[in-house]
């Protein structure tokens, strides 16, 4: 694409000499990039790019590139194999264990000698800075959006204690024998750097500094961020193998598969399954692995149709998933429970098969024919698959059965706003379609029935109660057996079942397209994935 | 002349003003409370109350505008709800990247327009003429941000020529003109931008021509022996004025129009913000996007009308 | 429009070569020039089957606009009787085009009209009633009219929360200010004509001046450019739509299609130029028909 100079123009020779310059400088600059590890380009749903401030907005596609590259937690996940469900490990503590004589208080032993990436040591004191950073609005660094995003998880902490240097101790609001899973959502950020730029978060955005496998490089805001290798990584295992991470948001799935196919991003989440066909014959690897993921409606226990058990059963009676899998080109499985089959304490639930009829009777017992519902939906997100066309079907099979269904559309940050604020603040939705991560028992059987996790205190949105369910969940956390914990747990997934409390609709398959030049990537069955051992030729 | 600059500065005022309470009262037709309207909804009580307090929601209205326009004046439009950015950073930012946009369609669009309406008003009835009109109407009929998801499918995904989304390679405030592989991400948006300002500055060209050519001095002229040549240059530089001013107006109505094609290429501009805003409800961006691109586009008829009252004083009206 | 000029009109003589009187005989000049204009005639016969495809959309359309069916999904030109193919939710494409033509036609339509009414009015209002109210009411519209058009469309909608009923509000608001400007720039010029004068001369009241002489040539220049609106309007509400701030899914709009079909151009990209075609069409019969209209009606002007 050369343009010729015009013949009569004096200055001809000096453009020429300057354009062949610029054009010898853009090939040197694009030679030195194609090093070994190359650069990798990830195209996301989300609509904006997470917060850098600690916990990250934008669901956990937010941890899954932004959270977990810049900053650790103390616990962390292992995210190394696709062959088996994903599991807690040690991250910034290397040990937890109960206090025996208070069963409300963990020590967490610290790792030592980690450094941040501004250089400051990682300590007990970080620890406690950090707890008060997203608590204690007294506190020079308390940082009101953390609060906001972290609220969820700190509903059963009381207090964290420096015991040590390198140990702290958590004494937790209530008992519970799952506790340790809270601390893996908990990102620790760098006193030193927020004191160095004085608490201004806004700042600190642009220059955030934590213990993570990756360092800031640069961020344009809306439109990219930029991430390099930190290599002085206290996990030398999971260095970055690439040159440069570069996230996208591209919360538009058909500019996602035309980025990829331009070749403008290698690494694409959740491509529509329209475009599989068309992605595998220019040569793009899609990977797909089984995770603990649902596509359900969270719905409200207070207000409006679905406090009646008779109309929840009839939304699941009237659903028939296997049109949902066939919509999704077969990139999904069909769901009947709060959780996926290959989880440990699935048990034998109850199945809502599709059957339209009942549905009906089932809503003229309840005297709620035409039965009409408000629902929250977005428009993309992490882990809500294909959600307008999905919402499309689950509407008129809906209609059919004798719902008269009322979509609110909205981006997937606000929705997220919607989940954190709670019924009592959004009283007239009846159900909202937020995609749940069940990586941990809590999150999965026992924080969206609870009374201690009423909104929005953590993730009861509806305010479910039950008192049953409530005894079940207690001993749940008083056990610390874990053989006879896990029967107790089948017992509360089996019971929520039988309690309809959410439409269950589908199963991600967590579909991903690559290019065809990234290598070592390991798919694995969890929300959070590794993006370290990537490569790029 | 200064005395007419300042005439119309003195009429602008006003408009600008006006400009300002519309933009003011789109908090209020945003069905709902309008202090929800302002706030992200996992907010703490006391920030609540810290919003209340600080945009005046609980003082009577014009009070509230005098509040909102005194902060818009010193260049606070409060926080974006979604990024919780300083509203004025990211919209003059987008504005910069809108700018780039329309600062290559408009002269294209003008250089294209005016030769084809040229031509079609020098040979008016003729085919050549009908041809022109055609695709002057097609210009303007043509939902431009169609015209652009073609344009992406066909050379990007099916041909690899040119990039389908984004501002350059290395993010927007890595683009340079002076990069050819930049450069490439301008051509589609750059086209399907300029489509229709294309059609209306060759339709009135073409109306322009055609006038200025039944006119008497340039009977005059080929009268006085001018070749065919010279008397068209003499009517193309009369035509000249009016079509800039049409090209003026064009400018400011890409500057303020440009959400659909920016939402297609995904090009970080005014528009693009805009159109986030817009899903996402974030009040705040909304006004203040609309608040800069509407006053941008007062300035430009401002400046278009004054440049055409120094070029032909024919036109200086009282 | 009562014509008091009682000037006889031979019928066996070329209506074009009569002088052009003000209001007897210019009726009958712009039929006779729209009669003998083929394009005109042409896409003013489409438009009236676009229309007529619309209000007989259910007698006309071969399938139900909202039967999905999961396994006919996006299915080529011709399958299965779908004439030109399915769309993401396998209902038939030809089917939604034809129902979504009526929500794109009303909303080209309505708001002009309203635009038209409301704005005649204003401008009306404005050129008779005096110094203050005249720069009252074109202040206001100045203001109104220092928003590019999308701008404001965009603004209005979607401050509002999208919508048929706000995208109506948006798109009048935004044709208003125009229409106000040429009514009342016409009435201003016919107000100092001479006739006016003798009729009020010879004791015709001002309702009567109105009625029988003003709106009659005031409204040529208001029907001309509300007739070039009709196109913008169309393209403009789909754009609102392809922004997601029109009609709502499942309902059937060719904006709202153009944008659900974007993801599917990977299995079939004729399908999203379907909607965008239907757009692009009904948008240029309407331009050319009222460049036509205008070419017929603007003798004097």
């Amino acid at each position: 694409m050369q343009i010729a100079p015009s013949v009569s123009n004096p200055n001809r020779p000096r453009r020429l000499l300057r354009f062949l310059l610029g054009a010898c400088a853009l090939v040197g600059v694009s030679l030195s990039q194609a090093q070994a590890g190359g650069v990798l380009t990830v195209a996301m749903t989300a609509g904006d790019i997470p917060v850098t401030t600690g916990t990250p907005d934008q669901g956990f596609e937010g941890f899954r590139f932004v959270g977990w590259s810049l900053y650790d937690a103390l616990v962390g996940w292992d995210l190394s194999k696709a062959d088996k469900p994903s599991d807690i490990i040690p991250g910034l503590a290397t040990s937890w264990s109960i206090d025996p004589n208070d069963h409300k208080r963990w020590i967490f032993k610290l790792r030592q000698g980690v450094k941040f990436h501004d250089g400051c040591a990682f300590n007990a004191d970080d620890v406690v800075w950090n707890y008060a950073r997203m608590t204690d609005n007294k506190s020079p660094q308390f940082f009101a959006q953390q609060f906001a995003l972290n609220r969820g998880y700190m509903t059963n902490v009381a207090n964290i204690e420096k015991v040590d240097d390198f140990t702290v101790a958590i004494t937790t609001k209530f008992v519970e024998s799952l506790f340790p899973y809270t601390m893996s959502y908990i990102p620790m950020v760098s006193r030193c750097r927020a004191e160095e730029l004085k608490y201004d978060w806004n700042a600190f955005a642009m220059h955030p500094s934590g213990t993570g496998p990756y360092r800031f490089d640069r961020m344009i805001p809306r439109e990219r961020l930029e991430l390099v290798p930190n290599k002085d990584y206290w996990n030398p295992a999971r260095v970055p193998h690439q040159d440069r991470m570069i996230l996208i948001p591209m919360p538009e799935a058909a500019t996602r598969v035309a980025a990829l196919l331009s070749g403008q991003v290698n690494f694409v989440e959740a491509p529509p399954p329209d475009t599989i066909a068309r992605l595998k014959s220019a040569g793009m690897q899609i990977v797909t692995n089984v995770y603990p993921h649902n596509w359900p409606f969270t719905l409200n226990f207070v207000k409006g149709p679905f406090t009646d058990l008779r109309v929840r059963q009839a939304a699941n009676y009237a659903l028939n998933r296997a049109d949902f899998v066939e919509l999704l080109g077969g990139l999904a499985t069909e769901e009947y429970a709060q959780v996926p089959p290959f989880m440990p304490y699935y048990g034998k639930p109850v199945r809502y098969e599709f059957n339209a009829k009942k549905a009906t009777e089932l809503l003229k017992a309840a005297k709620c024919y035409p039965c009409e519902i408000t629902l929250a939906i977005s428009t993309s997100g992490s882990g809500q698959m294909q959600p307008l066309p999905m919402n499309d079907l689950l509407k008129s099979q809906m209609e059919e059965a004798g719902f008269k269904v009322n979509f609110k559309v909205m981006d997937w940050n606000a929705m997220l706003e919607i989940a954190r604020g709670g019924v009592d603040k959004f009283p007239d939705i009846d159900g909202y379609n937020g995609s749940r991560a069940l990586v941990d028992p809590v999150i999965a059987v026992i924080k969206p029935v609870a009374k201690a996790y009423w909104s929005p205190a953590g993730a009861n949105w509806g305010h479910f109660y039950n008192a049953d369910i409530e005894k079940l969940v207690a001993d749940i956390f008083t056990e610390f057996d874990d053989a006879k914990r896990m029967a107790l747990l089948t017992k509360l997934h089996e019971a929520e079942n039988e309690q309809a409390i959410m439409i269950f609709v589908v199963h991600d398959v967590n579909p991903r397209a690559l290019s065809p030049h990234v290598k070592g990537f390991v798919q694995s069955q969890h929300w959070f994935q590794d993006m370290t051992p990537i490569s790029v030729e | 002349m200064l005395a007419l600059i300042l005439r119309r500065l003195f009429y602008a005022a006003p408009i600008a003003l006006g400009v300002s309470i519309v933009c003011f009262s789109l908090v209020y037709l945003a069905p709902g409370d309008p202090l929800q309207a302002v706030m992200p909804a996992d907010v703490t009580p006391d920030m609540v109350e810290m919003i209340k307090h600080e945009y005046g929601f609980d003082k009577p209205i014009p009070v509230q505008y005098a509040l909102w326009l005194w902060r818009a004046l010193q260049g606070d439009f409060g926080l974006s709800i979604g990024s919780r950015r300083p509203v004025i950073v990211d919209v003059l930012g987008s504005l910069q990247n809108t700018l780039l946009l329309t600062s290559f369609a408009v002269p294209i669009a003008f250089v294209i327009g005016y030769s084809l309406g040229a031509i079609a008003g020098c040979f008016p009835g003729r085919w050549l003429d009908r041809i022109v009109t055609g695709f002057a109407v097609m210009g303007v009929s043509v939902p431009n941000y169609w015209l652009g998801i073609v344009m992406v499918i066909a050379f990007a995904v099916e041909l690899s020529w040119l990039p389908a989304t984004g501002m350059g390679p290395r993010g927007s405030d890595a683009f340079s003109i002076f990069s050819l592989d930049d450069l490439r991400y301008l051509v589609m948006p750059v086209f399907t931008l300029s489509m229709v300002p294309v059609g209306i500055i060759a339709r009135s060209t073409r109306a322009a021509v055609a006038e200025i050519r039944g006119q008497d001095f340039v009977v005059t002229l080929r009268a006085k022996g001018l070749s065919e040549i010279a008397v068209i240059r003499h009517v193309l530089k009369n035509a000249l004025p009016q079509v800039l001013a049409v090209m003026g107006l064009q400018f400011g109505y890409l500057m303020g129009g440009s959400i659909l094609i920016e939402t297609v290429f995904t090009w970080p501009g005014s528009g693009f913000l805009l159109a986030k805003a817009i899903i996402n409800r974030d009040i705040p961006v909304l006004q203040g996007a609309i608040l800069l691109l509407s006053l941008v586009f007062v300035a430009t008829n401002l400046v278009v009308d004054l440049l055409q009252s120094a070029i032909d004083p024919r036109i200086r009206r009282a | 429009m009562a014509h008091t000029l009682a000037v006889s009109t031979p019928t066996d003589v070329d209506p074009d070569v009569l002088p052009a009187t003000i209001v007897r005989g210019y009726w009958q000049s712009v039929a006779y020039r729209l009669r003998h204009d083929p394009v005109t005639l042409f896409f003013g016969a489409v438009i009236l089957l676009i229309i007529l495809a619309a209000i007989f959309a259910p007698l006309v359309a071969p399938y139900d606009p909202y039967k999905e069916s999961v396994i006919a999904r996006l299915k080529p030109f011709g399958w299965r009787g779908h004439l030109i193919g399915t769309d993401e939710l396998g209902r038939d494409l030809l089917t939604r085009i034809i129902y979504g033509g009526r929500i794109s036609l009303f909303m080209g339509l309505a708001p002009v009209l309203i635009a038209t009414i409301v704005g005649s009015a204003l401008g009306i209002l404005a050129g008779f009633g005096g110094r203050r109210i005249n720069t009252i009411i074109m202040r206001t519209m100045d203001v109104f009219y220092a928003f590019p058009s999308v701008l404001l469309a965009v603004a209005i909608s979607g401050a509002m929360g999208g919508g048929i009923t706000n995208g109506m509000i948006a798109l009048s608001m935004v044709f208003t200010p125009a229409l106000c400007r040429i009514s009342e720039t016409a009435t201003a010029q016919v107000r100092s004509l001479d006739f006016i004068e003798a009729a009020r001369a010879s004791g015709a009241g001002t309702f009567t001046v109105l009625r029988h002489h003003v709106l009659g040539n005031v409204l040529g220049p208001i029907f001309i450019y509300a007739s070039s609106l009709v196109s913008v309007s169309i393209l403009l509400a789909s754009g609102l739509s392809f922004l997601g701030l029109g009609v709502k899914p499942p309902e059937p709009d060719w904006g709202l299609m153009l944008s659900t079909l974007r993801q599917s151009i990977y299995v079939n990209p004729w399908i999203c130029a379907m909607p965008g075609a239907a757009i692009f069409i009904t948008s240029i019969c309407f331009n050319l028909v009222s460049d036509g209209i205008r070419a017929a009606m603007d003798v004097r002007m």
